[in-house]
């Protein structure tokens, strides 16, 4: 009998979905870095861009991006998404972007 | 080299071998894939519960399915299904069976809290296979090139889903009169407090019956990445609806207007959700159900073949939810066409096999397919296209050369 109700159990566990674990996650390093450069911009994205997000974002956009979609991408972090960036920053920044990934680079 | 030549080579590398092997030392398991577009190269990593996907982004997570998974069969692996999350605050361990949902909102008179444990014994479960797809996937075939996450076509996948119908959850809170929209809420979290992923559903949507919250995926628990424990699925509709690690659901009196609703995934608001190359659409509106689209999945473009052999072809077509009644196949770029056999019809939201052979005489082939749904809704010659890069479901083109 006392083997039937365990079946019985057993079987009713089984068919509401066994219990899920507990999961978490690690995720792996970064897969790209930001591309050094001189320009002053490129600390400044280094401490204010990549600190959320790794540099993907930037990389794989089309090298026709141009000037405007950047300064619209940096201003969406700080309104948005509230990242910390200085006003005064901001010029250097998008200046760094458009000519590192976007449509002022060096051909 | 022009950039025509690494346009070129680029498509050679992805139809050919696939996958390359980088040749950094040390990186043995890194590997290398070359997406059908300028800038397209991509690393391939294992993130856990997955094997190697292409990684769009690192941090957070975004992860593209290699485009051979599609042709190993109609339902997607839970190790190979895409991810895509919007902010970096992914969630700490969670517990799979006391991980709780609250349902409120001002437009409810009884909010309550429901654990998973719950939700799996106290509603009755149903099950649905589905397409799941970005609204951006294959943004990065558009043209005009537009910015945003550059995707191939791997941005999709089919699963069967187990869960409970939303309307039933719904339905326990006593939804007012008031009601207008549901909205949804994830346990990621932006990093610094804007902008956290939150979505909305009309009323009328969230309690069609089918709009489901899913605890399985493919007999299993979701993968981390696909929002364990639980995760909203929206059948026929873009998967920025379909809120993973779901965590909160608030039934309110208004049009919920948070930055991912307005003005983040928005379409040109006209029948073909389209603008002229270059332009702005004068209104815009939510971006809703998947349009029609079909892929040759068991031949690259640029394959090489053998000529006077029959060669099998394969591949997928789905809709947003009527279901698909025909695909119709040309080896002339488009000028005939034949009709293509369908494969079981695992539901009107799978993907939907196809199968058709030819004998190709020595020469240049262009293969296409073209998807009809049970409306007679089918997919552009001509590629739409809008700036955010949403929607594309143009009749591609598989080039291959018989000798």
């Amino acid at each position: 009998m006392k083997h039937r109700i365990a079946a019985a159990l057993a079987f009713a566990f089984l068919a509401t979905g066994a219990a899920a674990a507990t999961k978490g996650i690690d995720l792996p390093p970064d897969g790209a870095q930001l591309k050094a450069s001189p320009l002053p911009g490129y600390q400044k994205a280094q401490a204010h861009c990549v600190a959320c997000h790794s540099a993907e974002y930037m990389l794989y956009q089309p090298a026709s991006a141009p000037r405007p979609y950047w300064e619209a991408m940096v201003k969406r972090m700080q309104a948005v998404f509230k990242a910390p960036v200085p006003e005064e920053d901001m010029p250097a920044i998008v200046d760094y972007l458009v000519k590192t990934y976007g449509n002022e680079q060096a051909r | 080299m022009d950039p025509q030549d690494k346009t070129s080579r680029r498509r050679l590398l992805a139809a050919g071998a696939g996958v390359i092997a980088t040749t950094a030392f040390g990186r043995a398991f890194a590997q290398d894939v070359n997406l059908p577009f300028a800038n397209g190269q991509r690393k391939l990593v294992a993130y856990p519960e997955k094997r190697p996907l292409i990684v769009l982004t690192s941090r957070p997570p975004q992860l593209e399915t290699p485009w051979e998974v599609f042709n190993e069969g109609v339902i997607t692996p839970n190790d190979a299904f895409f991810v895509r999350y919007h902010n970096a605050g992914l969630p700490g361990p969670i517990d799979g069976d006391q991980h709780a949902i609250r349902i409120g909102g001002n437009a409810v008179a009884k909010p309550f809290s429901l654990t998973v444990a719950q939700l799996r014994s106290e509603f009755k479960p149903v099950e649905l296979v589905a397409v799941n797809q970005c609204s951006g996937n294959s943004r990065g075939l558009f043209a005009p090139r537009v910015q945003g996450g550059q995707l191939a076509n791997g941005a999709m996948g089919n699963a069967r889903w187990a869960g409970v119908p939303l309307k039933d959850v719904l339905a326990r809170a006593e939804p007012s009169d008031r009601a207008r929209q549901v909205t949804f809420d994830g346990l990621d979290v932006a990093l610094f407090g804007g902008g956290d992923f939150v979505k909305a559903l009309d009323m009328g949507h969230a309690m069609d019956g089918e709009v489901m919250i899913a605890y399985q995926m493919n007999g299993a628990d979701l993968p981390f990445l696909n929002g364990f424990p639980v995760r909203l699925i929206v059948p026929g509709h873009y998967g920025t609806y379909w809120v993973k690690h779901l965590s909160a659901i608030e039934v309110v009196d208004r049009e919920y207007d948070g930055f991912w609703m307005k003005p983040a995934y928005r379409i040109p608001d006209n029948a073909c959700a389209c603008v002229e190359p270059g332009t702005a659409p004068a209104a815009t509106r939510p971006i809703g159900r998947f349009n029609v689209r079909s892929f040759i999945t068991s031949v690259n473009d640029g394959a090489r073949v053998r000529a006077g052999a029959p060669l099998a072809v394969r591949g997928i077509a789905f809709d947003g939810g009527l279901g698909i009644r025909e695909v119709a196949w040309s080896a002339d770029g488009g000028q005939s066409w034949r009709e293509a056999r369908l494969g079981p019809d695992p539901g009107r939201y799978s993907f939907r096999e196809f199968t058709f052979g030819f004998t190709p005489a020595a020469g240049a082939h262009d293969l296409r397919v073209r998807a009809w749904n049970r409306a007679g809704h089918s997919q552009p010659m001509e590629a739409l296209w809008n700036p955010a890069g949403y929607m594309r479901n143009v009749v591609e083109s598989v080039k291959v050369t018989a000798a």
